[in-house]
This record gives structure tokens, sequence and C-alpha cells, in this order.
């Protein structure tokens, strides 16, 4: 019966070819500009939270009680005596939603060239294990990232470099006050520069393999400051902190914060790109929504002479109501098709290739945050779900007026009329 | 120099040399980890040896003025001290007696011009002897942040000074850091040439 349903109602769209074609690419159209905006708004969200924690935060940090954010070299995780370091990064690994895991070691120091000096901060990180949790990697500009093979071979900011005359292979000294107070001093091989585009990192960063910096510290190895973890979905960061802090704390006092708490600001944003993703799709939803109702009652009223010679020939108002729900559904069906048919090329596009938003190379860096000046999507495939949904579902509550209508017609008076 | 932390207790020998006011060498006697390291401090410019790494390096204000090695005392105020005539205008804040002694108390407001972290510096001098007693570093905030207090007053070749020196940092009970002058001798033949980067090594 319903298959049989399906098919008359499929029919009947095709009566009028025309009016469900108009219908179709109105449906159509405002799917496709749905995913358009999706995949924009999330590509924004994407390139915000990268630029602001892919290159030196990280989706969750595990800290000692005292550490942040004044970051005393002292205050380390298990305090004075340290704690067993490949223990602690496995009982954190162990948590399905944690994808990778990095230890790190932070210091202030002076970064002095043969002539000239200044001051940055120091960064030691495993070199084999930092690259799964950020990407500063991928912003080298000249020579290589830190390997295991090079310990004294530390990586900057191109800015910094710059500012104190240093090229790759250029011979460095790092100079800083050791955990016991001592002059932790020791020479160092510029092996790469990375630029991010924000200043802070370009013109006051060195990034160092960890256990130089333990050695430059005079911090034994069970001794590190951080643990930053990267999650499968950053969306479970807070839930995933919690947890991790409450599992953690049974054998170490630590604190184990979102990236929320570590960049505040940049939550805001994101949260600010969401509500204006929101009313955007309102907006487009509202546009999709009225075309639906409107090709529907339109239909509806026109067949009133048709429905009525049904109905006199036995059809019960409830298979009328069937009739025309079933109409809509196969109209929303084709036209979310059509509709992801027209989008799927220009999401393809965004992906690729982005939007050109300015002049070539200039990224622009708001609120500590680099954007463009490609503009990529991403592929939200949560808002394209959602977006499907609530335009069939608005089709199909959208025709149920029209169609309760319809089965209150009688069939004397409905073929009377027109 | 003695410094004391919440946990731990910290002895550093050093050695200086100064000629006028520009000129200052600090060498590092003891510990044995940072020995001969030496500071040298020309006009305007500030320099560290650091014999392991066998370079010398230019110092940034910035890492003047954080601890030096460990201690509550900066670089800035072993080699710097001098110019806070330069630095501050001061004006007398009170004249009498406290505890008995005469004394004249000034407070150091920084000149507009002068690149300084502390927002004013109150300082205390005994009338009879022109004695230091005691100096207080207060923030932009009007806080008091840290207290300079001199002791041990002793004549060395005819001269009076305080022969004792100690740090106490306001926001941490307990910690100090004192400064103990062993032996001292002034008006010694000292060449220029001392304090040139060849000799710092």
């Amino acid at each position: 019966m319903s298959g049989q349903l399906v098919r008359l109602a499929w029919r009947n769209l095709w009566w009028n070819p025309r009016r469900t074609l108009i219908a179709m690419t109105a449906i159509g159209l405002g799917y496709a500009m749905l995913l358009f905006v999706a995949c924009l708004m999330a590509g924004l969200r994407q390139q915000m939270i990268e630029s602001g924690i892919g290159l030196l935060l990280s989706d969750i940090e595990v800290h000692a009680p005292d550490y942040y954010p004044d970051r005393p070299v002292h205050q380390t995780l298990g305090g004075r005596n340290g704690t067993d370091v490949s223990a602690l990064l496995a009982a954190i690994a162990a948590d399905p939603r944690v994808q990778a895991v990095s230890p790190r070691v932070y210091a202030y120091g002076l970064v002095s060239a043969t002539h000239q000096s200044t001051g940055a901060q120091l960064l030691g990180v495993v070199p084999d294990l930092e690259p799964k949790v950020t990407v500063l990697q991928t912003r080298m500009v000249i020579g290589s990232y830190l390997t295991g093979r090079m310990p004294k071979g530390v990586v900057m900011g191109d800015k910094l470099a710059t500012t104190i005359g240093l090229d790759v292979g250029s011979e460095i000294v790092l100079l800083t006050t050791a955990v016991d107070g001592s002059m932790g001093n020791d020479l160092y091989t510029v092996a790469g520069m990375f630029h991010t585009g924000l200043d802070a990192m370009d013109s006051g960063l060195v990034l160092m393999p960890l256990a130089s910096l333990q050695e430059l510290l005079r911090l034994p190895p069970g001794r590190i400051h951080e643990v930053g973890i990267k999650l499968n979905d950053i969306d479970t960061a807070t839930t995933t902190a919690a947890a991790l802090e409450t599992q953690l704390s049974k054998t170490l006092p630590v604190r184990v914060r979102p990236w929320e708490e570590l960049a505040p600001e940049l939550a805001d944003y994101v949260q600010f790109n969401r509500r204006v993703t929101f009313i955007l799709f309102s907006i487009f939803f509202l546009l999709a929504v009225m075309g639906i109702v409107n090709t529907m009652l339109m239909a509806i009223i026109e067949r009133r002479r048709e429905l009525g010679m049904l109905m006199a020939l036995g059809m019960r108002p409830v298979q009328v109501v069937g009739l025309i729900v079933a109409e809509a559904a196969s109209l929303a069906v084709a036209s979310l098709v059509l509709g992801g048919v027209l989008g799927s090329p220009l999401l393809w596009y965004l992906q690729v290739h982005g939007l050109n938003l300015g002049r070539e190379g200039g990224a622009v860096s708001l609120a500590g945050i680099v954007v463009g000046p490609l503009w990529y999507g991403r592929q939200d495939f949560t808002a394209y779900i959602q977006a499907a949904l609530g335009l069939g579902i608005t089709a199909l509550a959208s025709a149920l007026y029209p169609a309760l209508r319809a089965a209150r017609f009688r069939p004397a008076e409905a073929l009377r009329k027109v | 120099m003695q410094i004391t932390k919440e946990d731990s207790q910290r002895a550093i020998s050093m050695q200086f040399w100064s000629r006028g006011e520009w000129n200052i060498l600090v060498r590092i006697l003891q510990p044995q980890e940072d020995a001969g390291t030496a500071v040298l401090r020309t006009d305007d410019k500030t320099w560290i040896y650091l014999p392991k790494s066998n370079r010398t390096v230019e110092m940034q204000a910035s890492m003047m003025m954080t601890s030096w090695m460990g201690s509550d005392f900066t670089l800035n105020d072993l080699v710097n001290q001098s110019r806070l005539t330069n630095d501050y205008a001061i004006a007398t804040s009170f004249e009498g007696q406290r505890d008995g002694v005469t004394v004249s108390e000034y407070t150091l407001t920084p000149k507009p011009s002068a690149a300084v972290v502390w927002g004013k510096i109150i300082l205390e001098i005994r009338q009879a002897d022109l004695m230091p007693e005691w100096q207080r570093y207060y923030d932009e905030d009007g806080k008091l942040v840290r207290e300079l207090s001199f002791s041990d007053y002793k004549t060395v070749s005819g001269r009076l000074i305080p022969t004792r020196l100690v740090m106490r940092p306001s926001d941490k009970a307990g910690e100090q850091t004192a400064i103990t002058y062993e032996n001292i001798v002034f008006d010694a033949p000292i060449s220029e040439e001392m304090f040139s980067l060849r000799k710092l090594r």
C-alpha cells in the first residue's frame, strides 16, 4: 500500500513538472546555501582553533596545581621529586578519547648570537611526540624541525632569528636560571625557523629537545612542567579534562585544563562564531520553509477538483492526507538530493582551494588568531544532516496543514468548484 | 651571598671590582658549577662571561630585572645601584627621631623618562653618620614588594660602611637573600683595562 502511495505521489508531482521543478529548485538552492554557510563557518572555526590552539597549546593541558599561569621553573609535575613520565603519559593515553600526548618543559631565557641577544620563551618537547599534538612543524620556512638525532639543534621564530642576526646553522648561547639557581648556559645550533603569523611566537619562542632543556635547567628526566593532549574530538575537551583530573589526582596532584580555560578569548570567539552561524542558518531556513509551505498549499488548492474526484471514487480522508504527505516527502527528498548535487562541487572547492580574502600571502592576525588570506571551508557533516533533517521535517509539517484541509473537502463541493 | 628559600639554602661567593661609578666587574668564585662566571658593567652595557660555553653575552634589560642566580637580588641591583640618582627624583618625607635615632627618610619617585620597574622607593638614613638603614621598594600600585635592610656597620680603610645587606620579598615569608662583605679594600689601584671584554674571560 505504502509503495503504491509513494508511486502515486511521485506521479502526481510530475503532473505539473514546472511547478514541481520550481519548488525543487527553491528548496534545493536553500539547502545548497545552508551547506555553503555551514562549510565556511566550520572552516573559520577550524582555522581559529588550529592557529589558536594547534600551534602551541593543545586541546587539554596537564600541570602541577600551582604551575599555571606563572610557570615557575620549580613547579614541575610531582613537585621536587618529579614523576614517572612514561607511566603518566601511558595513563593519559589509555583514555579512549585521547589521540596523542606530548610532555613539555618551559623556561624563560636569553638567546644570544655573537653580537646581539634577546629574551625568549624556551620550550622543550620530544621531537617525535609534539608534532602529533601541535602543527608547528608544518610552519617551517627554512631548515628543518627538531629531530632526536640533533640534541643541540633548536628551532625558533623567523622574526626572533632576524632580530639578532641568525641563520640556519648559526651557533647560539642559551642562558637561563636553572632550577637550583645556577646560571644554566650552553651552546646550540639553529636547525630551522618557523613563521606562524603570531608575533608572540615568531619573535619570542625557541623550541628545543625536551632532554636538552631539562639538562640546561638542571632538571632530572622525571621533572616536566606540562603534558599537552590532543583529543579525537575537540568538543569533548571539557568533559575529558574533568575525567582525567579525577583519575590522575588519585596518584599525582594535578590541574587539568581544557583549551577553553587556557585560551578564554578564543573560546569566546568560537562561541560568537557559532551564534553567527545559527542566525545565518535561521534566515536561510526560514526562506526555504516559506518556499515549501507556499508550494504545497498552492498545489492543494489547485488540485481541489482532482482530490474531490478521488474522494468521490472512494478514497478515504486518511488516504488523502497520506497521499499529500507522501508527495511532500518525495518533493523534499528530491530537492535535498538536488541541493546536495549542486552544493558538493562548491563544498569541495571551498575545502581544497578556499575563498581568497585578500592579497597573496597576507594573513591577518586577529586577537592572537591568524586568519586568511585564504578562507578554507571544512566539511561539517553534522550541520549538513541537521539542515537536511530540518528541511525534510519542515516540508512534511508544512504539507500537513493543506493535507488536513483537503481531507475535509466534501467531494460534491470540491467537484463543483473551480 | 646567602640565599634562603622556603625549602633550600644556597651560598654564592663573589668578588667585586669597581672603578668610578660606571665600571663594575663581578666574578663568581663559588659554587663550583658557576665558578668563573663574570659580569662586566661598562658605561651603558652589561656583559656576562659564561665559562661553560666560553662565550661572552650582552645582557638584555629584561634579564637584568629577573632573579640573579636564584636570589632575591636582580643583576640590576648589583650593578646599577649607583644610578638611583639618575632615574629618580628625591624628596625628603620625614626628619626626626625614630627609635631614639635621628633619621631622614627620603621618597624616590621615578623621573618620567626613566625605564625603571618601581613605582617608588623609600629609604631611611641615620643623620649622625649618613648610614642607610633600610630601603623599601613599592610597585606602581603603591604595594610594598621587597625591603632591603642594612646592618653590621664597620669602619674599613677609614670609611664607615654597612657590611651586611638583607633583601626580603614581602610576598614570601621566611625567604631572604643576605649579602655579607667579607673583605673590602678602598682606593686600590685598578687599571681601566681591568674592565674590558678581553679581561672578562
